[in-house]
């Protein structure tokens, strides 16, 4: 299935081209979005190095991912529509970069994860998981996010 | 003072490695990119910390674990997105020196540390009478609120210095940033 002909109608929206015309917005988009990442960061450095056992380790882990869950879905949220704004300005351009689609992809595997497969697990009673399973979770988390923040970061240099 | 600014600027960008490091497409760009991610492993534990402050998350574990635990990581995400910054400077310093937007980064780095030292000194002196209370006392959150709008307005400053629209000589230019940002007097207004 061909997408460009919905990008190019993203990008030739009156949204896209508010975007695009008003170089300020794009910059406070940019600049909300960037400060997103960095709470979606801590809530995920915070869990899952507490999963790893690598922080926080006198701290009961299911109080620190249950707090941390918290904040990695309003800063989900803060950047799933910062994100639509940003790619409506640039999205023919987009659409042919490949970081863009790495980012894409790996959002998506993260998306799943944290909600299909991390959180079912995690709202267990975490003495009754095997250690290396939570630690395999939180490695898993991190990998994938860091994937999407530096292909994210990839995106404006190519 | 502003000439003095200005003269380490131009001596630094005279430096053969300063326009080497611009011109590097691969290494600047790794420069900015770890810069970005140190800041979201930095201001993200901030994040954490001043969250926990403000009584708003993580309320059933005391005030001083969460920031005790996370001062180290957070602390080597500093310097390292402080020396990827200074990395960032020195391969553009002159137009960076000249930045409104730059300047008011530093400006606002200044009052977050100062910001950070008094809170730290608070903390200490008082955390045992409601380190473990869900809701800290008023000057508490109020530090931790600072915090969070120090470092979100650092963060919008440290997004605008690549934008143009202030740089001297650009027409239309107020007295305001041609005197803030040091322009040449003869760059236009």
């Amino acid at each position: 299935m061909d997408l460009l002909p919905l990008f190019t109608g993203l990008e030739n929206s009156p949204l896209g081209v508010f975007v695009k015309d008003k170089g300020a917005t794009f910059a406070l988009i940019e600049a909300v979005h960037l400060m997103a990442l960095a709470v979606l960061g801590g809530s995920l450095l915070a869990g899952d190095l507490r999963l790893m056992n690598v922080m926080l380790r006198d701290v009961p882990s299911r109080k620190v991912t249950d707090g941390a869950h918290t904040w990695f879905k309003i800063a989900l949220i803060v950047l799933l529509i910062t994100g639509f704004f940003m790619l409506s300005g640039v999205a023919v351009k987009c659409y042919h970069n490949q970081y863009f689609w790495i980012k894409m992809s790996a959002m998506v595997i993260g998306i799943v994860f944290a909600f299909a497969i991390k959180r079912p697990l995690l709202n267990r009673d975490h003495a009754t998981l095997r250690p290396w399973t939570l630690k395999a979770v939180g490695i898993a988390s991190l990998s994938v996010w860091l994937i999407v923040a530096a292909s994210g970061r990839w995106i404006g240099f190519s | 003072m502003n000439s003095l600014f200005l003269r380490f600027a131009a001596w630094l960008e005279a430096q053969p490695w300063s326009s080497d490091l611009h011109s590097s497409f691969y290494m600047y760009n790794w420069i900015e990119s770890a810069h970005v991610l140190t800041l979201v492993v930095s201001l993200g534990l901030l994040a954490v910390v001043d969250l926990r402050m403000l009584g708003v998350c993580w309320n059933d574990i005391p005030a001083s674990r969460i920031a005790k635990r996370l001062s180290k990581p957070m602390l080597l995400g500093f310097t390292l997105m402080f020396l990827t910054g200074i990395l960032l400077y020195a391969a553009i310093p002159v137009r960076t020196t000249q930045s409104i937007w730059f300047r008011f980064k530093v400006i606002l780095l200044l009052a977050a540390a100062i910001n950070a030292w008094l809170f730290h000194r608070h903390m200490n002196a008082s955390i045992g009478a409601w380190d473990t209370a869900p809701k800290p006392p008023r000057r508490t959150r109020f530090a931790a609120g600072l915090s969070l709008g120090l470092w979100a307005s650092i963060v919008i400053c440290g997004r605008f210095i690549a934008y143009d629209w202030f740089d001297c000589g650009q027409p239309g230019n107020s007295v305001f940033v041609n005197w803030f940002a040091a322009c040449p007097v003869d760059s236009g207004s």
